[in-house]
């Protein structure tokens, strides 16, 4: 651990590094068993006469979208901050993965609407994005696992000491 | 969010955290409502969930995931915060890590539990001792923060 001030907040971060992963995990369930492929996709939103469902109505369609809107920003921002403040990545490049973060989260939403009212070949980008915010979420839940996750090798006894030093400045 | 890792900060937190750890305590107060009013506290109830009452359907591969979609949003979200906050409490580090990792435990085990039941074709009791568990450890974390964040004219904590 890079910073010892972030040492009483290993467990927590542990904890929901953990719940990213099992979030992850259930959600690619979810999109395998009511999704599915392009066809599935197309199917869940536009009805279906194999299945026997309907074509999705603007209140489902938020059903779902709504809570996501909350969520899924609220787990990005908290997983961005804590990687931001540990310093876990460059400057840059933690801009791009919250950039692509929120940015496939809001294509995955988006994508379901587009479907639904715009073209049905938008079903690829609803898969895109989706994979891309799973990637995502994982590479958060990876980046908390590298900075909290206690270390095999000891560091030198001064590498903490030179570390807080460079906080302080 | 910055005072969850700025513990000098504590002190001008107070009044909101006292009002979030009151939302936690009326969420878990709900979750326990929502639990019983749906046979979820004891273990006949559970099994007739999950399994199915009387040869009917058991809840479907899609409703499960979607509870556990769902419950690691809200158990993780909260066990996050609650876990930040205990890290600017005076608390030692060992019960600290303690009451994390119990809770951690006992949510996950909360949320997993109904694929063991259907794995066994029984077993309702284990969800309802999940749920009492994990229950209680987020009580007991709620209650440590609140010692520090209710004091008036102290840290807070830092």
């Amino acid at each position: 651990m890079r910073d010892p001030r972030l040492e009483p907040y290993r467990a927590p971060a542990i904890a929901f590094a953990a719940y990213l992963v099992l979030q992850a995990a259930s959600a690619a369930a979810l999109f395998a068993l009511k999704l599915g492929g392009a066809e599935g996709v197309r199917a869940f939103y536009l009805g279906s006469e194999e299945r026997f469902t309907a074509a999705k109505s603007l209140a489902g369609i938020l059903e779902v979208a709504v809570p996501h809107l909350v969520a899924i920003p609220l787990v990005l921002f908290a997983a961005a901050h804590v990687v931001g403040f540990a310093r876990a990545l460059p400057v840059a490049a933690h801009r791009v993965l919250v950039a692509a973060s929120f940015g496939a989260a809001l294509a995955g939403i988006l994508a379901g609407f587009g479907v639904r009212w715009v073209g049905p070949e938008l079903a690829w980008l609803k898969i895109v994005s989706f994979a891309a915010l799973e990637v995502a979420l994982l590479a958060w839940a990876g980046l908390l696992g590298a900075v909290f996750l206690p270390r095999r090798a000891a560091a030198p006894a001064g590498a903490s000491r030179r570390a807080a030093g460079e906080v302080a400045r | 969010m910055r005072f969850l890792v700025q513990p000098a900060a504590a002190p001008r937190a107070r009044a909101p955290v006292r009002i979030f750890l009151a939302f936690v305590a009326l969420a878990l107060a709900a979750l326990a409502a929502q639990r019983f009013l749906a046979g979820g506290l004891s273990p006949a109830g559970v099994e007739a969930l999950y399994l199915g009452a009387a040869g009917g359907e058991g809840l479907p591969a899609a409703a499960v995931w979607e509870e556990v979609h769902a419950g690691a949003f809200s158990y993780g979200f909260v066990l996050f915060v609650l876990g930040s906050l205990l890290a600017v409490c005076p608390v030692a580090s060992s019960t600290r890590t303690a009451l994390v990792a119990v809770a951690f435990a006992a949510t996950a085990a909360d949320l997993l539990a109904p694929f063991a039941i259907a794995a066994a074709g029984g077993g309702g009791a284990l969800r309802v001792a999940t749920f009492v568990a994990a229950l209680a450890s987020l009580a007991a974390m709620l209650v440590a923060v609140a010692r520090a964040f209710g004091r008036e004219g102290g840290d807070g904590g830092a």
